[in-house]
């Protein structure tokens, strides 16, 4: 037996039971997503019959389709609120040096390890005083406010690799920096900007907190606080209901999550430690 | 060239700036106001009240035992996820069949948002029907079900496992980013004079892997102690307030006893050991930077 096929049967067998944990939540959520209502309440873990249509009960009982567009509606507008602010001033981060800079860098770094939960009675207030209590738009508010220092440093650490020879060569055969910008500077952005998006507006779906105590009306949730809503304070809950529900609102942004966190950690934590 | 907007470098910082800053600074504002004031239960101040509901913070039982239960909640998820984070980084540095898929695999927690994943495990948790019990059942290691989110007892330690167990990614991830920047030749000198691999371990590893543990070590004691969605969604910080963390404990303070000057009190200092952690980080960073 080779060295490296060796190697392979002592990684997996001691990964192994790290990797029985991490799938039992999976298994869990799925499994009883999927079982027949007469036998989630049995102590089996395979469903005796695959019951798909499950899916389809939940949509309804479960009030999914309100929640997901209020989640679609916060998720979008604020990632685009936060990169509308976060696109120039990380464009002037990673192309001048101007005093104050280094503080602007320290405030971001700063900002971003600052949790909203230890500010929630003050944002409280502010959503209070703006009339826009149990109004999904406080939380557009709130989540690009929140999201700028995360985004703007994600995208200069980005714009940084881009050289800059480009857009001089641009000012040199006449185009003024507008154009010069937009023409040959966005499009190699690009790819930044969207890697930056997807990670924002997944911030947004997933946020909880806020969302708890701005939101007072079922019409106004979003999944993760209607999905909590079906669990918390109730004599029965529709397991059921409420796996099919947690598997639809987090499967898909987990599959795009797990395919783009290679860039999270470039751009973000080893950004701050290199 | 005529001075556009677009180069002019506070223009183009100034909105994020603003409102990044206004976000942070306007709650900050009204919450030490509160703080000093005496309060009712709407909201409305009723005239200064100096320190009275800092003292008041300090005084109350639940305070005390939430403080003792958010160091043990924060130590033990941090320590956790470094002892089980580091050897896997340290596997998945080897080059073996199937690394990529078990990159992946160690990853997935990271990618399922918190109050899901409480959720999912307070159902597999359930006293009655839980796929725990029955899963260990099965396994012939219970003979009973058990209550695990009924009491503090069990319900705690089971809280800091979630913890752990969606910590290790982010760590691991740090961790492998710190191997890969070891440079291979040391390991192969090292080899050369006849070096063990726990003597490279502990000479060449863990020495120059030291910024990335410390900056680990800084972040995750950031994300766990304001970590509230496992407790919320789990047990509410029940049963009576036996499985509340700071965080948990000012929400209810706050929204649910309606003593918003205790709960802004206790905001301000919670806000204040988080600035000391995080300018902690700051340092660390800048250095890692100048090195």
């Amino acid at each position: 037996m080779s060295a490296k096929a060796k190697r392979t049967i002592v990684a997996w067998l001691l990964l192994l039971p790290l990797i029985v944990l991490v799938f039992f939540p999976f298994a869990v959520m799925f499994l009883t997503a999927v079982k027949p209502a007469d036998e989630v309440l049995q102590p089996t873990w395979w469903p005796s019959d695959f019951a798909w249509s499950n899916f389809l009960t939940m949509w309804s009982e479960a009030n999914f389709g309100p929640a997901l567009l209020n989640s679609l509606y916060v998720s979008i507008l604020s990632t685009l609120l936060a990169l509308v602010v976060s696109i120039p001033a990380a464009y002037a981060l990673s192309r001048f040096r101007f005093a104050g800079r280094g503080f602007f860098r320290q405030f971001l770094l700063v900002t971003q390890m600052l949790s909203p939960i230890v500010l929630v009675i003050g944002l409280f207030r502010l959503i209070v005083w703006l009339g826009l209590i149990d109004n999904v738009n406080s939380l557009v508010f709130l989540y690009a406010a929140f999201n700028i220092a995360f985004s703007v440093w994600m995208l200069q650490s980005y714009f940084a690799t881009i050289p800059r020879e480009l857009e001089e060569a641009a000012w040199m055969e006449g185009a003024s920096p507008a154009t010069a910008l937009v023409k040959v500077f966005l499009p190699l952005a690009v790819p930044a900007i969207t890697v930056t998006a997807i990670f924002s507006f997944i911030n947004a779906w997933n946020e909880f907190v806020i969302a708890l105590t701005m939101l007072r009306r079922q019409e106004s949730y979003t999944l993760p606080i209607q999905i909590f809503s079906l669990v918390s304070g109730r004599y029965t809950v529709e397991w059921t209901n409420v796996m099919a529900a947690t598997f639809v609102a987090t499967i898909p942004v987990a599959i795009i999550f797990a395919c783009l966190q290679r860039y999270l950690v470039r751009g973000l934590a080893l950004g701050a430690v290199k | 060239m005529h001075r556009s907007a677009l180069i002019n470098p506070y223009v183009l910082v100034l909105p994020g700036f603003l409102l990044a800053a206004f976000i942070i600074l306007w709650p900050l504002y009204q919450l030490g106001v509160i703080s000093l004031s005496e309060v009712n239960r709407f909201g409305q101040l009723k005239g200064f009240a100096g320190l009275e509901n800092y003292l008041a913070v300090f005084a109350d039982p639940d305070f005390l035992g939430a403080l003792w239960r958010t160091f043990v909640w924060t130590f033990g998820i941090v320590i956790g996820a470094l002892v089980v984070a580091m050897p896997v980084a340290l596997i998945l540095n080897e080059d073996f069949y199937g690394r990529s898929v078990a990159r992946v695999i160690v990853m997935l927690p990271w990618a399922v948002s918190l109050p899901m994943t409480a959720i999912i495990w307070r159902w597999a948790l359930n006293g009655q029907s839980g796929m725990l019990n029955s899963g260990l059942r099965d396994l012939g290691v219970l003979d009973h079900n058990i209550q695990w989110l009924a009491q503090a007892s069990t319900a705690f330690p089971m809280q800091i496992l979630i913890g752990i167990l969606v910590t290790i990614p982010f760590t691991t991830t740090i961790y492998l980013g710190g191997l890969s920047s070891i440079p291979t030749d040391l390991y192969e000198a090292a080899r050369l004079e006849g070096a063990g691999r726990w003597q490279m371990f502990r000479e060449i590893t863990l020495p120059l892997m030291r910024p990335f543990v410390n900056i680990s070590v800084v972040l995750n004691v950031i994300y766990v102690f304001n970590s509230f969605p496992i407790i919320w969604a789990t047990t509410q910080g029940g049963p009576a307030n036996s499985t509340d963390i700071l965080v948990t404990y000012l929400y209810k303070l706050a929204f649910r006893y309606g003593k918003l000057g205790e709960a802004s009190g206790l905001s301000i200092m919670m806000f204040a050991l988080l600035l000391f952690f995080t300018l902690l980080y700051v340092v660390l960073a800048v250095r890692g930077d100048e090195e």
